[in-house]
């Protein structure tokens, strides 16, 4: 036997790999085409359903039909992806690099939350942010706001559960890359002269927080030109306190494979979420995933929710494909980091 | 990149990756093939009989020799209902009396679960099984008249043997007996039957009378509309002079428009199934439209809460258990449905539900349990009442699924 696998031991990697690809053949290729073939369908749940390869227009009807939706999904992802990275990337620095005895603990804290049913977590927030709750009671109380201003069932509420939901998905990749980076780098670099970005790291940060500040007000619904501005602000300040080069040569950059991961770990899933438009949000909030469970549902319209489904496929893969490219995560990955 | 020292056995990637498009493509014959068949039986069982849904049903799914069914008692009874759908003990959510009273005579224990919210999102649970001919895990299901009408037509619901139930043949009032669902009502049993209107806070919003005020903008964004197509579309149909008995296309049409220009106004807040009740305690929302007997269950958590029919009109439905294809303890469930259609029990759920009884006799037997109950209008609607309620018409496929979709673009799905 051991001389039998010595002589074919090419073939090792392929039978190490046959288990998972068993498990993804069974349970996503197959089920891909599956639904593939079901948007081809036309018909009635009552009267059957017959498949036809003229039925391809299908998709052309579903996508501009549901357009409206299928942006509103990528705008709420994207945006609730950035939020993640700039509340999960101080949040991981600061357990990798000042973390010390308590690591283990804000480790612990950090995926706490996961003990409780992602359901559970939704319609906690549903209480705590209900109009006159915990956090929105008193301060209605106290006169600082008018008493039909609310939270819930609008964007912001929407965004802020996918946030919440999915930051400790960007928290420990980020953490994992930072945690193993040789910090001698960082030393070395300080040694060679490398101080407070100046003036780049203002730069850096106003256009970086005018970005942010015009994504969120763009899917809050707030005003555009106030929200960038105040996000330009608030970045320049940031930039120019916390943006040290040794930080944006070395560090930054060795993280970026952690941010990668976590972003797809939290762009891909937040773009078929539905749990927290359904929960937190109002009939102009539906996403992309709303839809697909509607038509599949309540509807019994299989072919334009496969069709749907199909394309959100796709779409992501597309979404994720630039970003790689973008990132160009191929050559930080080639084993020149730490 | 070839690796020098490869040996004879030649799996190559490129071969590794025919390997691979083979198997996806036998995956992709497979489905192929699995999809004609999972088409027919769909297919099969109703366009077998007429299509046209409403008075050749009963034949459709009678078969040509039923098969008897086992008469054991069964151990436990799988029962799935609505929220606030049963007595239940004050200090203890859990317990219910006339459940605890089937097992004292019985022996069965009722596994019950208040799982369903909405019709459409229930029967996207027990569907797949159903076509697939398999059990859905439910021994008993609640599902509103014209859901249950559908399971019916494709054939879902088990038949009962209406020898076993002979409590429920002779007290089912008249009104329920052969619709055009079910001629002999042997598949379906009336559970409660209700009237849906509005729901308000009256601290907040005042004594409420019409359905206007589910398009008065004193309240956007404090409003929530059912998603329930047939009760949304049914009280705005009312509101624009129409009868939801006898709606046309065109006044569907009207009332979607009218309900959009709400949702465009930011006047609704959501489209919901039972969750309003939860909101209306929380106070996210002060209006709501309402099914009638679960603002007298939240009062108890909220005193100001109140429901009323609207001048204009409200709807009328009712819920029925069903045994769903395939459950192994039909004979249970039939002597279950036989239980509760016992005046004195149903009088006991009715006491704590207060959705309007299905039972000859439980009005009696809830004056002694409760006389003001026995005459709260929403559990014996007092003739005017009745008057101003109707139920939605009964609709044939093509219609429903018009309507289904417009409602759904409507709700922003």
């Amino acid at each position: 036997m051991g001389s039998f696998l010595h002589r074919h031991r090419s073939a090792i990697p392929y039978l190490l790999l046959a288990p998972g690809l068993l498990w993804l053949v069974l349970f996503y290729v197959y089920p891909s085409f599956q639904m593939l073939i079901t948007s081809f369908w036309s018909g009635t749940l009552e009267t059957g359903f017959t498949f036809s390869l003229s039925n391809w227009t299908t998709y052309p009807e579903a996508l501009e039909r549901y357009s409206t939706q299928f942006g509103r999904s990528i705008l709420y992802s994207a945006t609730a992806t950035l939020l993640t990275l700039l509340i999960a990337y101080p949040l991981a620095y600061a357990i990798a690099f000042r973390g010390g005895r308590y690591k283990n603990l804000m480790l612990f804290l950090v995926v706490a939350p996961f003990f409780t049913s992602f359901l559970l977590r939704t319609i906690s927030w549903k209480i705590i942010l209900g109009d006159d709750g915990l956090v929105l009671g008193p301060i209605k109380d106290l006169g600082f706001l008018d008493p039909g201003f609310r939270v819930l069932a609008t964007p912001i509420a929407v965004i802020s559960g996918i946030t919440y939901n999915f930051l400790p998905f960007m928290t420990l990749p980020i953490y994992v890359s930072l945690e193993k980076m040789d910090r001698r780098l960082t030393e070395a670099a300080e040694d060679l002269y490398a101080g407070p970005w100046r003036p780049g790291g203002t730069i850096a940060g106003a256009i970086g927080g005018g970005i942010v500040g015009a994504l969120m007000g763009f899917s809050f619904d707030f005003s555009l030109l106030p929200a960038i501005a105040t996000g330009a602000i608030v970045g320049g300040v940031g930039g120019t306190l916390f943006l040290n080069e040794a930080f944006v040569r070395v560090t930054l950059p060795l993280s970026l494979p952690g941010v990668f991961a976590g972003s797809l770990l939290v762009l891909i899933p937040a773009m078929g979420d539905y749990v927290n438009a359904t929960l937190l949000g109002n009939p102009s909030t539906n996403m992309i995933g709303n839809v697909i469970q509607s038509r599949f549902l309540t509807n019994a319209d299989y072919p334009t929710a496969s069709a749907l489904s199909f394309m959100l496929m796709i779409g992501i893969l597309a979404v994720v494909a630039v970003y790689a490219r973008a990132l160009g995560t191929e050559n930080l990955t080639a084993g020149r980091g730490a | 990149m070839t690796d020098p020292a490869r040996t004879n056995l030649d799996l190559t990637r490129r071969r590794f990756l025919q390997g691979t498009a083979l198997t996806g493509a036998a995956a992709f014959l497979a489905a192929c093939g699995t999809s004609g068949t999972s088409a027919t039986p769909n297919a099969g069982a109703p366009s077998a009989a007429a299509p046209s849904p409403g008075a050749s049903d009963a034949p459709q799914v009678e078969e040509p020799s039923p098969t008897p069914i086992d008469k054991t008692v069964a151990a436990e009874l799988q029962f799935a209902n609505w929220p606030l759908y049963i007595d239940t003990d004050d200090d203890d959510s859990t317990k219910h009396k006339t459940l605890e009273d089937f097992t004292a005579e019985y022996g069965t224990v009722v596994k019950y679960s208040e799982v369903i919210n909405d019709n459409n999102e229930f029967f996207g649970t027990i569907k797949a099984p159903l076509e697939a001919g398999q059990p859905t895990g439910w021994d008993l299901v609640v599902l509103t008249q014209w859901m249950a009408a559908r399971i019916i037509r494709l054939g879902w619901a088990e038949k009962f043997d209406l020898t076993d139930m002979p409590t429920y043949t002779v007290t089912l009032e008249d009104v329920y007996r052969g619709p055009d669902f079910d001629a002999n009502n042997e598949y379906h049993a009336p559970w409660q039957a209700g009237m849906t209107g509005l729901g308000f806070d009256r601290k907040v919003t005042g004594d409420l009378t019409s359905s206007n005020s589910l398009w008065d903008p004193k309240w956007a964004g404090r409003v929530t509309y059912l998603t329930e197509m047939r009760d949304a579309v049914g009280l705005t149909l009312w509101n624009l002079g129409y009868n939801p008995l006898t709606v046309t296309t065109e006044q569907f049409d009207e009332a979607v428009a009218k309900m959009q220009s709400a949702v465009d106004d930011g006047i609704v807040r959501a489209f919901t199934g039972n969750e309003y009740a939860e909101d209306l305690v929380a106070g996210n929302v002060v209006l709501a439209m309402s099914w009638s007997g679960d603002i007298i269950q939240k009062q108890l958590e909220k005193g100001s809460l109140r429901f009323v029919i609207p001048d204009e009109g409200g709807v009328l439905w009712y819920d029925n258990m069903l045994v769903p294809l395939g459950s192994p303890n039909l004979y249970t469930a039939e002597l279950f449905i036989d239980f509760v259609y016992r005046p004195e029990i149903a009088a006991q759920i009715a006491a704590w539900v207060n959705y309007i009884v299905p039972v000859k006799g439980a009005k009696a037997e809830l004056a002694k349990i409760d006389e003001d109950l026995a005459k709260n209008p929403l559990i014996f609607p007092p003739p005017e009442m009745l008057a101003k309620v109707r139920p939605f018409k009964s609709l044939s496929e093509e219609e429903e699924v018009y309507m289904n979709d417009q409602f759904s673009t409507l709700i922003g799905v």
